[in-house]
């Protein structure tokens, strides 16, 4: 009790109630009140008799003051938060807003993206194909134009010897073995050129073991001048080894390849100078 | 003054209106207590434009932390004027009150000091005046130093040159005398 008395005698509930205290003596003095009915009581009476002290001091503001104090709080603070009488009115008010309309712009440029890179690798392909077949085309005209430059090269070839006097023409007649056969020989004995004329060739088609072999009679020898096939196919001039002398011109049927000498059994066609 | 019908309520019923936000609360403390915090404010601060500015700000801050003040920690004017003299303090210290004082007009200048030095002849200062005579001079100026000048108890020990347990013990005489009058 003694305690009490001596802590209300302190002055410490008069500085508490002046404000003029450190937060953890007020927090003392708090406590100490809420024990300590005597404290509390005290407390209180020093806070009536400033509050009274207050009073007597009062001084009436201005008229114009007190608008404006209110409004400045009540525009301050005019939101449905500072005044909760007329929040009724409002309860029913809420209005579903309408979805926000989220933007779809990036997941429409993705997808736009994806088909136009689908497009493009269609087209390449496309493309590919095509460049492809314009290769082969390429290539196909290509070995086109070699043939015909070929055929150009041996037409020429051709009109040479039809238009070189030095060439001589001999017709080999059939021997009695095949009396129907007739090849055509020019030779230019100047030039030393045997060609022989696969168009008006007569002779019967040779199988594939064996094929038709031209021989130049030189003094009674016969010289070797090359093989040949008969086919339908095969129109142009056919050039054969050359040979400056000749007395006859023959051809024998020998195996594929040729023989080094003729068998003159096989001799299908004959001729003289 | 009187021409408007002031609101009155108990003080259980305003600070119920008070946590709830009622506009009637905000409306019934102005009309209840605003004289009593501007007495105390116009005390400190003499510049009636600062003052009716405090005036607002006090209220402001009431208005807006009044969760923070409980009833079991002691009546709601004692909360409420220590708001109004901190805030009122704070202004009288403030870089911004000083400049503004230090840049007075010149043709103002007779007035101001006057209100200074409280040579002017204000009314409403008849009351303390006479109250504080039946105070000693020695329990008037601590409680003029505390009270209105916004002095700690250890300021107004070092401005008085006396110990603090002095200060403190004249401090709730001058209150206990306060009492005493009003009983």
């Amino acid at each position: 009790m003694e305690d009490i008395k001596a802590y209300i005698e302190s002055g410490i509930l008069e500085l508490y109630v002046l404000g003029d205290i450190t937060p953890e003596e007020k927090l003392q003095v708090e406590m100490m009140a809420s024990k300590h009915s005597a404290i509390k009581a005290e407390l209180d009476e020093i806070e009536r008799s400033m509050e009274l002290f207050a009073e007597d001091n009062a001084v009436e503001p201005p008229a114009h003051l007190r608008d404006r104090v209110l409004n400045s709080i009540l525009t301050n603070f005019g939101d449905d938060s500072t005044f909760t009488t007329n929040s009724e009115q409002y309860k029913n008010n809420i209005v579903a807003m309408p979805a926000a309309k989220t933007s779809n712009f990036y997941q429409y440029a993705f997808a736009a993206c994806l088909t136009l890179l689908l497009v493009s690798v269609i087209a390449l392909i496309s493309l590919y194909n095509r460049l492809q077949q314009s290769n082969i085309q390429i290539a196909a005209l290509q070995s086109d134009k070699q043939r015909f430059a070929n055929a150009v090269s041996l037409k020429e070839g051709e009109l040479e010897v039809l238009q070189d006097a030095s060439f001589k023409f001999l017709k080999l007649q059939g021997t009695p073995k095949a009396p129907q056969s007739q090849v055509t020989v020019a030779w230019s004995p100047a030039k030393k050129k045997v060609w022989i004329d696969m168009r008006s060739m007569k002779m019967p088609v040779n199988d594939k073991e064996h094929q038709y072999q031209l021989w130049a009679l030189v003094k009674g020898k016969p010289v070797d001048l090359g093989v040949f096939d008969k086919n339908a196919d095969i129109t142009d001039m056919k050039e054969m080894k050359s040979i400056a002398l000749a007395d006859n011109f023959a051809v024998t049927l020998e195996p594929r390849g040729g023989s080094p000498a003729p068998t003159m059994d096989e001799m299908m066609v004959i001729g003289k100078f | 003054m009187s021409k408007k019908r002031k609101i009155s309520l108990s003080e259980d019923e305003l600070v119920l209106a008070l946590r709830n936000h009622e506009k009637v609360a905000i409306e019934a403390l102005y009309d209840m207590y605003s004289s009593s915090l501007y007495g105390v404010i116009s005390r400190v601060i003499t510049d009636t434009a600062t003052a009716e500015d405090v005036l607002q700000e006090t209220f402001v801050k009431i208005w807006h932390s009044f969760s923070s003040y409980s009833t079991e920690k002691g009546r709601l004017f004692t909360w409420m004027v220590n708001i109004a003299r901190n805030l009122a303090i704070d202004k009288l210290r403030s870089k911004d009150f000083k400049n503004q004082n230090k840049n007075q007009e010149l043709e103002n200048n007779v007035a101001f000091i006057d209100e200074q030095r409280n040579t002017t002849y204000k009314p409403e200062l008849l009351g303390i005046k006479e109250l504080v005579e039946t105070l000693k001079p020695e329990q008037k100026s601590i409680l003029e130093l505390v009270y209105f000048k916004g002095y700690t108890h250890v300021e107004a020990a070092d401005e008085l040159g006396i110990p603090l347990g002095t200060i403190k013990t004249r401090l709730r005489m001058a209150i206990q005398q306060l009492r005493k009058y009003f009983n």
